[in-house]
């Protein structure tokens, strides 16, 4: 099964989004909180070179944003496309 | 072939869906996702029949209500990129991922997107610094000097939420008044942690030697023509929206901005066939009520016209 993190603020939409999806399709995963997490924070920057959440790792896939298609490709679900990484 | 296609999930959208549905006209709605720029708003007080909700409930809400209906075609993973007006008069809709559908009547609910700066480095420093939305990002700034650039009523809210991470925030406007809610802007003009530029606009975000986030900006002083720089680690732009009318342009009459233009009692729009409703429309207040109630017209307008053929 795939290591799966989010690195998600409380206040952000896109975050909430991405957790719902792992929810509904039974995807386990570990969620940081990089407002109040510095450790984290840290880690999400040295891993995406981003300032902004959403930030996935999948397996050491970076993904940037909730981009539904490249998660489901990068976890095999569905109809998706091909993994983009 | 449809009778009907409805652009969009916003408000608007769902609003004609439902209305389309109950009166089974044959229907389909295109978004890529739900609840228009109202998503990823803390909260909304002014939802009718609604205290208080966040943008996300409000999609969720919108979403379900939608999908409660029969017989409407609902895709909720594309965006509609082009729309061509046939001899008969029918249209054919296509989508980004390449799909084509035929219909003899369009509502547009598109709404609009974020404005960007177009100045050097805002590309760059994209998601490094420079933040396109503030609810997301502002509790990444903690003891951060900051910039909100705008003075509407999004860029005060940008600047509140950033207040309790920020420790300097400074406010472009680039002229000598802000718009927005009086209480905020009191709020924002009194507040310590803020220091507000008037007449100034940002020129260049650039970051420093050997670093790839956001370092500072060249602004100007539009008064004085001075540029200046100043040292910041982000830029919130906040400067109002653009209406997603790019793909119908050739065919309805748009404003300067880019809305489509629209008769207000009936939403048709110049073209025969297409009607629109919402922020992509040219109407005068740009509000979740609005639109719906604007939509809902569009819709029975569409009705009368498909009984009388």
């Amino acid at each position: 099964m795939a290591k799966v993190t989010i690195y998600s603020t409380p206040t952000c939409v896109y975050c909430k989004m991405a957790k719902e999806f792992f929810a509904k399709n039974n995807v386990a995963y570990e969620d940081h909180n990089v407002a109040s997490d510095l450790k984290a924070r840290e880690e999400m920057v040295n891993k995406s070179h981003q300032l902004g959440v959403p930030v996935i790792d999948i397996d050491n896939n970076i993904i940037i944003g909730f981009d539904q298609r490249t998660i489901e490709g990068l976890l095999g679900l569905g109809k998706a496309a091909a993994p983009a990484a | 072939m449809y009778d009907l296609i409805i652009i969009g999930g916003g408000p608007g959208g769902v609003a004609a869906g439902v209305y389309a549905a109950r009166k089974k006209i044959k229907t389909a709605l295109i978004t890529d996702g739900f609840g228009g720029q109202s998503l990823v708003s803390n909260g909304i007080e002014n939802w009718i029949g609604t205290k208080s909700i966040s943008g996300y409930d409000l999609a969720k809400s919108l979403e379900e209500h939608l999908r409660a209906q029969q017989g409407i075609d609902i895709v909720d993973d594309d965006l509609v990129t082009s729309v061509a007006k046939r001899d008969d008069g029918t249209f054919l809709v296509t989508t980004k991922k390449g799909k084509t559908v035929e219909t003899k009547y369009i509502l547009l609910t598109s709404g609009s997107r974020r404005k960007r700066l177009g100045v050097p480095g805002e590309d760059q420093f994209d998601g490094k610094g420079v933040v396109f939305c503030t609810t997301c990002d502002a509790p990444l700034f903690g003891g951060k000097t900051v910039a909100v650039v705008g003075g509407g009523n999004s860029a005060l809210e940008g600047v509140e939420d950033l207040l309790q991470y920020a420790s300097k925030i400074y406010l472009f406007v680039r002229s000598e008044v802000l718009r927005g809610d009086p209480v905020t802007q009191e709020k924002v003009k009194s507040h310590p942690q803020v220091e507000i530029l008037w007449n100034s606009v940002i020129e260049e975000i650039h970051g420093g030697e050997g670093s790839q986030f956001v370092t500072g900006v060249k602004y100007k002083d539009v008064k004085t023509g001075e540029s200046k720089d100043l040292p910041l680690d982000g830029v919130f732009v906040e400067i109002g929206l653009v209406p997603n009318s790019d793909f119908v342009k050739d065919l309805v009459q748009l404003n300067d901005i880019g809305h489509v233009v629209v008769d207000h009692k009936t939403q048709q729009t110049s073209c025969p066939g297409i009607w629109a409703a919402g922020d992509v429309s040219d109407v005068l207040y740009d509000q979740n009520n609005i639109s719906v109630g604007d939509a809902i017209k569009a819709t029975l307008n569409i009705y009368d016209k498909i009984k009388k053929s």
